[in-house]
């Protein structure tokens, strides 16, 4: 299983704390996508991606108890 | 006298005298005095940095106080440019200090004339845009600069070293279009402190010469869920970043992607057009809006709010039009305030 953590208001588009999802052997664009699919509202474009607290590319590949964090960059000041 | 002001910086062993020394000759440019740079400043002021400049182009209203801890009541009620009122508040603070409040927006000719001599450059800004070209700057002038933001109980830092670390267009090589404000969704004093307590030491690392002790990582939290991460970006470093990398080109200090202004003929209004046609969700912008107490009139393709003293109207491409108002960087600000 995987752990999907969710930064600075994500958590209120997804209606929850953290998804838990098996996607080992995907893309961090294909798990990217199927999230859009069920939550258009998610600004997927351009949020930073970290897999274990590592910055992660579109095509880096999910492993097994990977954990996804998306980090939407904030502008306020 | 000044030895007994300083004394309990000066026992943390990492600073100590030597480190004073350096921290008093040192000057930080900060830029944005709102919530982010008034924390910044106070703390650099007080201790001890050398010289301090603060450039804001907006004034002191009520719904700063919350959170702007150099502005006082007075100020929003006489509507003090920000800039003004931090330069008087940190004098009063620290007289050594050499402090300048500009009053202006942040354009590359405005910061050039200050980057010379500048050691560390603190983003205090409310807008992508504005932190794209402190990028290029930076890394053009090759001065380290501190990525902040905050946003509800949220923020993030990260501190970029030019030439080594990744930059800001190295991790975002797609800019948020809609990026969330303080305007839209709100912000809790304590996301501020957080934020700037990173960017602080940061640069206090800096002045005082301890590079092997900073950060490195990308760092992020939510004060209200109680989480924190901090995000090794090594990896991110783009060797073919426009910024950056072997061939830079500086998009952000070319006027192809500024923001363009115009004074509309015969109206009091000020078009605002961004460098790129964006796609913004208006229904979701006018809720929040409306949330945070905004008049709002939302269309299919436009939106038209009611601010303080203005009207704006937003179409779906994300070009504005600010009624009331010729002044075109008051109309600027008022538009990053709602889109980031």
């Amino acid at each position: 299983m995987n752990k999907l953590l969710f930064f600075a208001g994500l958590k209120d588009i997804i209606n929850a704390d953290h998804l838990e999802l098996n996607l080992a052997g995907k893309t961090v664009k294909e798990v990217k996508a199927e999230l859009k699919q069920q939550y258009s509202d998610l600004p997927l474009e351009s949020v930073l991606t970290a897999i274990n607290e590592e910055f992660a590319f579109d095509d880096d590949i999910i492993e097994k108890n990977d954990v996804i964090a998306f980090i939407p960059p904030v502008s306020g000041g | 006298m000044t030895t007994n002001r300083y004394s309990r910086q000066i026992l943390f062993p990492q600073i100590g005298a030597a480190g004073q020394e350096k921290i008093q000759k040192k000057h930080v440019l900060i830029v944005g005095a709102g919530a982010l740079g008034s924390s910044s400043a106070e703390m650099l002021v007080r201790a001890g940095v050398g010289k301090v400049t603060i450039i804001d182009r907006d004034y002191v209203e009520f719904s700063n106080l919350q959170r702007q801890q150099l502005y006082t009541e007075a100020d929003a009620a006489s509507r003090v440019p920000k800039a003004i009122a931090a330069e008087k508040r940190l004098k009063e603070i620290n007289s050594s200090a050499v402090v300048t409040g500009v009053v202006a927006e942040a354009t590359k000719e405005l910061l050039e004339q200050y980057l010379m001599d500048t050691d560390v450059l603190i983003d205090a800004t409310d807008n992508f845009e504005t932190r794209m070209l402190l990028n290029d700057l930076a890394v053009f002038h090759h001065i380290p600069w501190i990525y902040g933001a905050c946003v509800g109980s949220s923020g993030m830092s990260f501190t970029i070293i030019p030439e080594e670390t990744p930059c800001l267009h190295c991790l975002l090589q797609k800019l948020p279009v809609q990026g969330m404000t303080c305007d839209t969704v709100g912000i809790i004093a304590p996301a501020v402190q957080i934020v700037v307590s990173h960017q602080v030491t940061e640069t206090l690392k800096i002045l005082v010469e301890d590079t092997e002790a900073l950060r490195g990582s990308f760092f992020n939290f939510d004060l209200w869920t109680n989480e924190y991460s901090s995000m090794k970006v090594g990896r991110a470093k783009n060797p073919t970043c426009q910024t950056c990398g072997t061939e830079r080109t500086y998009p952000y200090l070319k006027g192809e992607n500024k923001t363009k202004t115009a004074v509309l003929c015969g109206r009091e209004t000020v078009q605002i057009r961004p460098p790129h046609s964006k796609k913004l969700s208006l229904i979701k912008l006018a809720d929040s809006l409306k949330k945070n107490g905004y008049k709002v009139i939302v269309h299919p393709f436009l939106l038209s709010v009611e601010m303080e003293q203005n009207r704006l109207v937003l179409f779906e491409d994300g070009r504005a039009l600010v009624h009331d108002t010729k002044d075109v960087t008051f109309a600027k600000a008022l538009y990053d305030k709602l889109l980031g």
